[in-house]
């Protein structure tokens, strides 16, 4: 295949990010996940499938859809239904909406173009800033992936990737030479609880780690286990990723991020159900966040980013 | 500086400020009219200097037993001074009304009011510049006010940078003496320059001999001076004056004293909106460093003497008619000071002054002074650090300023590169070079959006139906352009016009200001006026610029856009049928509305499709106005400075292409995109504001962006926010600024404001008292984008 027209399936580009990486950053979030988190926190990247999704805040209800391709809208009193089964050109039926309520949750692009959206911030990323590649799981748009990094590489860029490692190591090693920063998440350590809320094994998470914390580029990992109350944040299981991954590497870089309650909203716009959709936890506070940190350093870490 | 402290004396004087009562004050308006009555024969240089002398020799005065520094206009703080040479018939008009208007209300006594229509306002009714300008000249001025406000018609020029290093060096009686001396010699026409000079001089040096006097006194006085720091610090003061009223300051203390005189003796001349200190932390260092390399003062006691300088510049307010109080709400008096920023040679400069100066802002966070803070390339990581930190604290200062962008702008206007490097910011967020240079920021706003609206409907306004006089009635409007290039050349051929009728009627405002009020205490500290003998109105300056406002260049440019897009371009929608939406005020075009808000690139999110509409047409009008000189021989040249005024200003605007409804408010700032249209963030915004040149907003440009405050939290996030900065230095932005403040306490703040009292908020290039602004402009204030929520 030729490479310029390979095309990444990416559901946001956003400017200004402020985590996962230094200084300013554009995050590239491409579509498709081999996870299926309980507590996902982009559900919209799940799926790999581009399809139309409708937000009911945006829509006047013009009816200029349902008016224009009634094959593929209609109505359920104030609900717009959506005929997945429509073969026609969607693209054409998305254009007829004033509002962008009815659109595409996700796009197309070639590496070119990402790279010219990139570049608009290029000014940021001289003074420690840089781009970051985040999902769904971008490694399994290996190919896609492979190619944007090595152009930001050329442009001087700092990269860093966001990974569940769900993936085979051979696409990791494709992608390490490019990448300044790999934040690898290890969700949880026990692996029937893995799969009952992430409804994968953590074996090949497992292996792949250890190829990472045993590779030159063993420094460029940071694991990562997000809190998310009840499912992770266990005093059991944050210790046994704590010694697992400082027993194989005990510089081992080792952060634990904050739940982030937020994520309910997205949920709506997708058919998945959020893991708190009664009593949403708030994120934990200070103190909480300290003891979760102890934790870490009791079981081995030595290297804990905080940010 | 970390260990520094706001002592007591400070916090209990920032109390005073809110518990005291603001009234609108007609002493000097009185002493200032029989001045002239008694005067009559003399020329009007004379009649002036007399007037400010006998004021400075008999204002009533007074002294706070806590003070460390003295000197107010009114005994009384705050209070707005009637100033009958600018202008007496909009007071006559609206004096019952100040205790009850909307923005910037004043407590009156009716004694005053009465006193004022039998004594005051009769003198003045063919005298003041109000009333001569409203006499000769507001046929032309009023024919074109839809698209045009003519600035300063009713009160005397500000906006100036004074030459405060010489004022310290030579002070009052040294400034006499060189104008006694160039007396002797000159010819004829120039004595009454130089007598009135003298005259003013003489004012000055009594004026702060009575301060001197009064605290003496008052450290006499047991039931004032009750206690030892009380009397000791009366004594000081007494010293401090009865020194520097005859020779120039021996330390840091009485260097502040003697330049707090000279602002308060400006606005006792003039009654101006900003006089600016500029670069204090350069012009007062060498007292400051003999001070502590003697041992004689210690860091934390030049604070307590800088916060009680920024204590004095909020007891100043500027009280202007009501319509002039919606267009600079919430008392804007633009006592402006510039840290940082390059030296001479064109190396980082910075020292204590500069960190005391953040410090005092840090603990204060009051409207005044107007802090800025100049950046550039060399700017350490520390001061940066500081001063985001300060910022994060939410009164919306220091505001930052390029050098990288400002000082070639300053270049291309002609000014020297040792004047460009030395600049300065006036008022809010003006350029200007130091003690050389008569501004004439904001001689004129010109609404662009106005019009454009006119242009597209033939001349037609939209609110009133009134067909527009000067609008070429020629030209087809929006139903019958064939093509963009035509709406265009249309728009192009309406903007001449009004540039060229602009032009005039600035004239004839600045002739007015030469005529009525010539200015020799100014004079005396605007070089080389004081050298040639010409009064700084009269063009004695070294630089002559006026800068001309454009408003705003956000909505004109998404409003093209739209045009251009859905007309023109893909066709959605036929010319007539854009202009039936506009003229029903998109009732009824609800889709066409939504499809413009989402389907249309917009001004701030780094797109140039629109942007660049917007850079030509700054650009064009920038070019357009350069062919002009001013009445005093010097550029006019283009700001992008609201102030509040994108609030009136978008109240006279119909339903505009950009989507925005009828009457509802512009694009804030001036460089800022239209509120909630700017959808890819900070960055985005800076982008697109990089893509206008420099040079279209050499006279300032104002760039306002508002932050959660959880955006500060950590050192990590501070460290991002400095590379913002330095992305912005990079992109040569000339200004940015930020709110750092939570939606829900402007709501809470609006709905109880007693609680919220002393919460400061940047409005434009300044900050306000949030309770103190009108309904609509907190509203504005409210809808503005925030970043930060993650």
């Amino acid at each position: 295949m030729d490479q310029s027209s390979i095309q990444g399936t990416i559901f946001d580009i956003q400017r200004f990010s402020t985590h996962d990486g230094e200084g300013i950053r554009t995050n590239v979030f491409l579509k498709g996940c081999p996870l299926a988190c309980v507590w996902c926190q982009n559900p919209e990247g799940i799926d790999p499938k581009i399809e139309p999704i409708w937000l009911p805040d945006k829509c006047i209800y013009c009816k200029a859809c349902s008016d224009y391709a009634p094959a593929a809208i209609s109505w359920d009193g104030d609900n717009l239904v959506i005929n997945y089964a429509y073969q026609g050109d969607w693209s054409k039926i998305i254009e007829k909406c004033p509002t962008t309520a009815l659109r595409f949750n996700a796009g197309k692009m070639t590496v070119l173009q990402l790279i010219t959206e990139l570049k608009k911030d290029e000014v940021f990323y001289k003074f420690g800033g840089g781009v970051t590649f985040s999902g769904g799981e971008p490694l399994i748009q290996i190919d896609f992936l492979e190619l944007a990094l090595i152009a930001s590489k050329q442009r001087g860029w700092n990269t860093a990737i966001e990974t569940a490692l769900n993936v085979s190591w051979s696409s990791i090693e494709r992608v390490l030479p490019y990448v300044d920063t790999l934040f690898a998440d290890f969700k949880i350590f026990d692996n029937h609880e893995h799969m009952k809320h992430t409804f994968v094994s953590n074996n090949l998470i497992k292996e792949n780690i250890g190829h990472l914390l045993t590779s030159e580029f063993k420094d460029k990992v940071i694991i990562r286990t997000p809190l998310i109350p009840i499912y992770t944040a266990t005093k059991e299981n944050i210790s046994m990723i704590a010694k697992y991954i400082s027993k194989i590497y005990p510089e081992v870089k080792y952060e634990l991020l904050n739940y982030n309650p937020l994520a309910i909203s997205k949920y709506p716009f997708t058919n998945l159900t959020y893991c708190f959709s009664d009593m949403n936890p708030t994120a934990y506070t200070n103190e909480e966040m300290l003891y979760f940190q102890n934790l870490a350093l009791e079981s081995g870490i030595r290297n804990l980013v905080k940010i | 500086m970390d260990d520094l402290i706001m002592t007591q004396r400070i916090s209990k004087l920032k109390e005073k400020i809110h518990s005291n009562v603001r009234y609108a004050s007609i002493e000097q308006a009185k002493i200032i009219t029989d001045t002239y009555r008694a005067n009559e024969d003399k020329p009007k240089i004379v009649q002036r200097a007399l007037a400010l002398k006998a004021s400075l020799n008999r204002i009533e005065i007074s002294i706070d037993p806590d003070e460390l520094i003295v000197g107010n206009r009114t005994a009384g703080i705050r209070y707005g001074v009637v100033f009958p040479e600018g202008g007496t018939t909009w007071v006559d008009e609206e004096f019952e009304k100040l205790p009850t208007r909307a923005q910037d209300p004043f407590e009156v006594n009716q004694e005053d009011i009465i006193y004022f229509r039998e004594n005051i306002k009769p003198y003045w009714e063919t005298k003041s510049l109000e009333d001569v300008i409203q006499e000769r000249y507001s046929n032309e001025i009023n024919e074109i006010s839809t698209v045009v406000k003519i600035n300063q018609k009713d009160h005397a020029q500000g906006h100036i940078c004074p030459d405060s290093k010489t004022w310290l060096a030579k002070g009052p009686q040294g400034l006499l003496e060189e104008a006694e001396s160039y007396l002797e010699n000159c010819p004829e026409e120039k004595k009454d320059f130089y007598k009135s000079v003298i005259i003013t001089m003489e004012g000055a040096i009594t004026f702060i001999e009575r301060y001197a006097d009064l605290a003496n006194k008052l450290s006499n006085d047991s039931t004032i001076a009750n206690t030892e720091e009380r009397k000791i610090s009366l004594i000081k003061i007494a010293e401090n004056c009865q020194h520097i009223s005859r020779k120039s300051p021996e330390t840091f203390h009485e260097a502040v004293q003697l330049l707090w005189f000279l602002f308060v003796i400006l606005q006792m001349e003039s009654n101006a909106s900003s006089f600016s200190p500029g670069r204090i932390d350069k012009f007062l260092y060498p007292y400051y460093k003999k001070d502590i390399d003697n041992g004689t003062i210690t860091k934390q006691d030049a604070l307590e003497i800088v916060e009680s300088l920024w204590i004095k510049f909020n007891q100043i307010v500027y009280m202007r008619n009501s319509h002039s109080a919606k267009f600079f709400a919430g008392f804007p008096i633009g006592f402006n000071i510039a840290l940082g920023g390059l030296d001479e040679k064109g190396n980082d400069f910075l020292n204590d002054i500069s960190y005391l100066c953040l410090k005092a802002q840090e603990h204060l966070g009051m409207p005044q002074p107007n802090l800025s803070v100049r950046l550039h390339e060399k700017t350490s990581d520390e001061f940066i650090e500081t001063a985001i930190k300060v910022v994060a604290r939410g009164s919306g200062m220091p505001q930052f300023f390029n050098d990288k962008s400002v000082i070639p702008a300053l270049r291309e206007q002609g000014i020297e590169y040792v004047d460009a490097l030395d600049y300065a910011i006036v008022g809010c967020v003006e350029l200007t070079t130091q003690g050389n240079n008569l501004g004439w920021s904001d001689a004129a706003m010109f609404n662009l959006n106005k019009l454009l609206e006119l242009t597209l409907t033939g001349g037609v306004d939209l609110l009133t139906s009134k067909k527009e006089k000067y609008i070429y009635s020629d030209q087809g409007d929006l139903a019958t352009f064939s093509n963009f290039a035509e709406l265009e050349s249309a728009f192009a051929k309406n903007m001449d016009r009004y540039i060229g009728l602009m032009i005039k009627a600035c004239e004839y405002v600045e002739s007015a200001h030469i005529e009525i009020l010539p200015t020799a205490f100014l004079s005396s500290v605007i070089n080389p006026c004081l050298s040639e003998g010409i009064d700084v109105t009269a063009g004695g300056a070294k630089y002559n610029l006026s800068g001309i406002q454009m408003i705003q260049v956000a909505n004109l440019a998404d409003s093209l856009a739209a045009i251009k897009l859905l007309v023109f371009d893909e066709k959605k929608v036929s010319g007539a049928e854009f202009l039936e939406a506009l003229k029903s005020n998109f009732q009824g075009y609800e889709p066409l509305r939504q499809m413009i808000l989402n389907r249309v690139p917009k001004y701030g999110n780094d797109n140039d499709y629109v942007d660049n509409l917007g850079t030509r047409w700054a650009e064009y009008f920038k070019n357009r106005l350069s062919l002009y000189k001013n009445y005093r021989g010097g550029n006019y040249h283009t700001g992008m400075y609201t102030v509040s005024a994108h609030v009136p200003m978008g109240e006279v605007v119909g339903a505009s292409p950009d989507g925005r409804f009828a009457k509802e408010p512009l694009a804030d700032g001036g460089m800022s995109p239209m509120y909630g249209r700017d959808l890819e963030g900070p960055t985005a915004v800076l982008k697109s504001v990089s893509k206008l040149d420099k040079n279209l907003t050499s006279n300032g440009g104002l760039l306002n962006m508002k932050f959660l405050p959880k955006f500060f939290e950590n050192e990590e996030s501070i460290k991002r926010f400095v590379s913002f900065l330095r992305a912005f230095v990079e992109l040569e932005i000339p200004h940015i600024q930020f709110n750092v403040v939570n939606r829900q306490d402007l709501i809470e703040a609006q709905k109880d404001p007693d609680r919220y009292r002393s919460l400061t908020i940047r409005v434009a290039g300044y900050t306000a008292y949030f309770t103190e602004l009108a309904t609509a402009l907190q509203d504005e204030i409210i809808a503005r984008t925030s970043y930060g929520e993650f």
